[in-house]
């Protein structure tokens, strides 16, 4: 068990141990809606990597793409005379 | 965390967005979409009151005109050290895979380049949590000034809050 843990590669700062990386992992793994049913077992650590990055990117895009929608809803309507009606159901 | 998922945090973070927004309308004619993701993610930020790293990393950045980065990022070398590396055992195999992905998501948090693991799982699900709430947030307004469009907006407003 000792050998493992002085296995690890020097990274930037901070040397990472397994444990640290098997910890980080089945933490990451509640958070993914594809993997929180799984079984922490049955999911390999880079996969769980993998999926939460691919889980970031799309929420990127998400927002990418309802940036784009916003700024053309913008540019098309007249918000300033309604801004006060909106906020304050904003806020209801 | 769990704060991002509560209707207060949600209704803040609206209600805050679409005044930045409305008031970037008025100084400047028209609004990229890009323009627009970045008032989000800074708005987002400003909610998150400084307690996080991603979020002073984001209001720290400076705002850029449109280029995109990315291009600037030198050439990855790990995919040739891993070409390379004979694989010896399995443990010298995981570590290369794992490592790397573990790069990945500290390039994706804002300003968590160098940070341990630890600190990096709060982040990420701060982060994480944050985006959906951003999301959620984006749609209701989205939904508000398309229905606008259609018809009278005094009306029909009292339903979106419930989202």
């Amino acid at each position: 068990m000792s050998s493992r843990r002085s296995r690890s590669r020097q990274s930037g700062a901070s040397r990472i141990t397994d444990d640290q990386i098997i910890d980080l992992v089945s933490k990451l793994q509640q958070l993914i809606p594809e993997l929180r049913g799984r079984r922490p077992d049955k999911v390999s650590a880079s996969k769980v990597l993998q999926e939460t990055c691919n889980y970031i990117r799309s929420l990127h895009r998400e927002v990418d793409g309802l940036s784009d929608r916003l700024s053309q809803l913008l540019a098309s309507t007249d918000t300033d005379s309604d801004q006060a009606a909106i906020i304050r159901s904003l806020l209801m | 965390m769990k704060r991002w998922r509560t209707k207060r945090e949600h209704q803040i973070y609206s209600s805050k967005l679409f005044q930045a927004l409305c008031r970037s309308r008025r100084t400047s004619s028209s609004t990229s979409a890009k323009e627009l993701h970045q008032t989000a993610d800074r708005v987002l930020s400003i909610t998150a009151k400084g307690t996080t790293r991603w979020s002073r990393a984001i209001l720290a950045a400076p705002l850029t005109a449109g280029t995109n980065m990315k291009k600037h990022k030198k050439a990855k070398v790990t995919v040739h050290t891993r070409l390379r590396k004979p694989v010896v055992n399995r443990e010298k195999k995981k570590l290369p895979v794992v490592e790397r992905k573990l790069k990945a998501l500290r390039r994706l948090v804002p300003g968590c380049r160098k940070l341990s693991c630890n600190n990096l799982l709060e982040e990420t699900s701060d982060y994480i949590a944050a985006l959906e709430m951003q999301v959620r947030a984006m749609t209701a307004i989205t939904e508000f000034l398309a229905r606008g469009e259609a018809q009278a907006p005094t009306d029909r407003l009292g339903s979106i809050g419930n989202m």
